[in-house]
């Protein structure tokens, strides 16, 4: 009972703030909407009985990715400033884009929910597998991948002291 | 090589003389600290002679003081702070004479310039070190100097020792 | 192991009886409700009073520092000292400034409060004194108390003063940097305790605490914790984000009564939580102090209960983030960065390679000396 009542509150704090951060007129106001979807996903994780996501969630998106978010909007010109309404019809197609995703999305889980709690494990998994499954080579085990982003990223740095460099 | 090297020494000169700064804080905290307590050692408080805390007039055992009335502190004072009342009085030799008949100085204006008794012609007023002079209500501020009964001391006459006060 | 000795004045007695007695008496949802609760309050009560001792202590110690007596007027030795500025500044007003972005101006200092709080549970106090005990300890404490930052630079930005907002901006890449190199020396003690989970990485230390066990590199995560962890929480030289001869009083410069008090009691709280993480990663946390085979000056040391070992731990780690603090200047920015991007960082990553050749070659103390640690 009390898992139902602490997910109903997360549901319901995710929805409320996922609106409210797209519709917000600030934008540092929707970062921290955002932030606040962010964390109580986090809570999903940890409702879960997960804890691993769960700290993994909020250390790189809210403590990562929403403090360089917020760092960015302050260089930015009058982040204070309210941002102007869009033109009718492109908030229309933005809604008919949305909605598409939503229904791609629902659509996804809705026939597939079955299979994927058939596969998944429901016990969580030590941190010693999940740390041997990211640097292991057999099937199954993500060391290719991993290094392949670890170059994505050293792409990136590179390019960004190239872009820094030029001025 | 230069930079390795610079990058090297610099970490470790960097290090050593971070502990040298704690090695001297380490000791100070061991020192005798040096705060006056000032209620409890009232006793063996000393206070230089040369501290303006209030303004005196000083007087001998016969009850004379050196004040001729003369006015010089009044228009010196830049706040006026002092008041002098003075009468005309008959001597005994007939000749008229100008008397103080009350000296008021008020603490509470004074800003301790010593121009009063630097102005002074005949050393008649000083600054003493008393410094506890909070009070609760302004008008005890308003002191009279000089004493009830006193007078002028005689210029020929030999003059006793003058009282601290 | 441990077990075998008596440990009369454990709090661990007390609140296992308390379990027992409420589920003998109750069923399990109230049982479960009631420790909660329980729990809750008691992190609550540690949390504002740790937070009164430590401004007494700091204050009685900086005073010390600079040949003063401190705080001696109110109570013996001014012990109730910190209890009357506590009691002055709940009846302090709160100043309402008209020209700042409300929401964000209010939610800002709770943020600091909530990241601070949510470390402090994962904080283990004794022998069976931890509320939280995940399976990721390690990562979930670097994880959580990243969440602080957005609230310094919340408040900084919706102060809508330049001061705050600079003091905010400094504050930010400080703790965006010193945050790296204190996840990479905790990353190293996690590389040789093999575990990120708190309780069991204190267990593994009764015998040997971590420092000693990967000696060099131990030692050089330990020190690069502390510095990386002192610049955390915008102390001692570090403390430019509130660089009161520039920036006033940097991003809490608008801020007063309680909502200042939340900023200051976080402030410190920061710094009890990371000498007390340091504790449980280096220094054996709650562990006594033991020696194998020595049975009798085991069994002494045992008699003291848990707590005490890690007050007493902790304490010498705060006392050690103050001498620094009243020892050394305050850094530039750009030597600030300089220190950590230049020196902190890749000495930290020499330093996790140095550690993985040492377990993975069998160098640490407890491989080499078996009967000994």
């Amino acid at each position: 009972m009390a898992n139902q009542i602490i997910f109903y509150v997360l549901a319901t704090i995710i929805a409320i703030f996922s609106v409210l951060a797209v519709t917000s007129n600030k934008i540092i106001r929707s970062a921290l909407y955002l932030l606040f979807v962010l964390l109580s996903t986090a809570g999903l994780y940890l409702l879960l009985g997960y804890p691993y996501l769960f700290g993994v969630q909020i250390a790189v998106y809210a403590g990562g990715v929403m403090v360089l978010f917020i760092f960015a909007i302050f260089l930015t010109n009058k982040p204070g400033d309210k941002v102007d309404k869009e033109r009718p019809i492109r908030r229309i197609v933005a809604g008919i884009t949305a909605f598409t995703g939503l229904a791609f999305c629902a659509h996804v889980f809705y026939y597939n929910i079955a299979r994927v709690f058939a596969t998944v494990a429901i016990e969580e998994s030590k941190i010693q597998v999940i740390g041997h499954t990211l640097m292991g080579t057999e099937k199954y085990q993500y060391l290719l991948p991993f290094e392949v982003i670890s170059i994505l990223l050293l792409a990136c740095i590179v390019g960004s002291i190239m872009i820094a460099r030029k001025r | 090589m230069s930079s390795v090297s610079q990058y090297f020494s610099g970490l470790f000169t960097g290090i050593r003389s971070l502990m040298k700064g704690m090695a001297v804080t380490w000791v100070e905290l061991w020192t005798k600290k040096v705060t006056a307590q000032y209620p409890e050692n009232r006793d063996t408080l000393v206070i230089s002679d040369r501290f303006r805390c209030e303004l005196i007039m000083p007087h001998d055992t016969n009850n004379e003081h050196a004040c001729t009335a003369c006015g010089i502190c009044v228009m010196n004072c830049p706040n006026g702070t002092i008041k002098i009342e003075s009468e005309m009085i008959e001597t005994a030799d007939g000749k008229k004479k100008k008397v103080l008949k009350q000296y008021t100085y008020d603490l509470g204006m004074c800003t301790f310039c010593n121009l009063c008794v630097v102005t002074c012609p005949s050393d008649a007023i000083k600054f003493d070190n008393t410094f506890e002079n909070a009070i609760f209500t302004r008008s005890k501020l308003v002191q009279t100097l000089n004493r009830e009964g006193s007078k002028l001391r005689e210029k020929k006459k030999e003059t006793p020792a003058p009282v601290a006060e | 192991m441990i077990l075998n000795y008596s440990q009369p004045l454990e709090f661990s007695n007390l609140s296992s009886w308390l379990d027992a007695t409420l589920r003998n008496n109750l069923s399990e949802f109230w049982t479960l409700l009631i420790e909660f609760v329980l729990v809750g309050v008691l992190l609550l009560a540690a949390y504002a009073v740790i937070a009164l001792v430590l401004i007494y202590v700091e204050r009685k110690i900086t005073a010390f520092f600079q040949a003063r007596f401190g705080p001696n007027r109110v109570g013996q030795y001014g012990l109730l000292q910190s209890l009357a500025d506590m009691i002055k500044i709940l009846l302090k007003e709160i100043i309402h400034i008209n020209k700042v972005d409300k929401f964000l101006f209010y939610a800002a200092p709770f943020f600091m409060v909530g990241a601070s709080m949510l470390t402090f549970g994962a904080i283990a106090f004794g022998k069976g004194l931890q509320a939280v005990d995940f399976n990721i300890g390690v990562l979930y404490v670097t994880a959580v108390s990243s969440l602080g930052i957005i609230g310094v630079l919340l408040a900084g930005w919706s102060s809508n003063n330049k001061y705050s907002m600079i003091g905010a901006m400094r504050s930010g890449a400080q703790f965006v940097s010193y945050e790296l190199s204190a996840g990479f020396a905790l990353m190293t003690m996690v590389v040789l305790s093999g575990t990120m989970q708190f309780s069991e990485m204190i267990n593994q230390q009764a015998y040997c605490w971590n420092i000693f066990n990967g000696h060099i590199s131990s030692i050089i995560a330990f020190f690069i914790y502390l510095i990386s962890g002192h610049a955390e929480t915008n102390r001692g030289p570090f403390d430019l984000p509130e660089a009161e001869s520039e920036l006033t009083a940097g991003y809490h410069t608008e801020y007063s009564g309680l909502q200042f008090g939340f900023f200051y009691l976080a402030e410190y709280l920061n710094m009890f939580i990371i000498a007390s993480i340091a504790t449980a990663v280096f220094l054996g946390g709650w562990m006594p102090i033991q020696i194998k085979g020595w049975e009798a000056f085991n069994q002494i040391m045992n008699y003291i209960p848990s707590y005490v070992w890690f007050f007493s731990k902790t304490g010498v780690l705060i006392f050690f983030s103050l001498w620094v603090r009243w020892s050394f200047p305050r850094l530039r920015i750009d030597q600030l960065l300089n220190l950590e991007w230049k020196y902190l960082l890749p000495i930290n990553l020499v330093n996790l390679l140095v550690m993985v050749i040492l377990v993975l070659t069998g160098l640490t103390l407890t491989d080499l000396f078996p009967n000994w640690f």
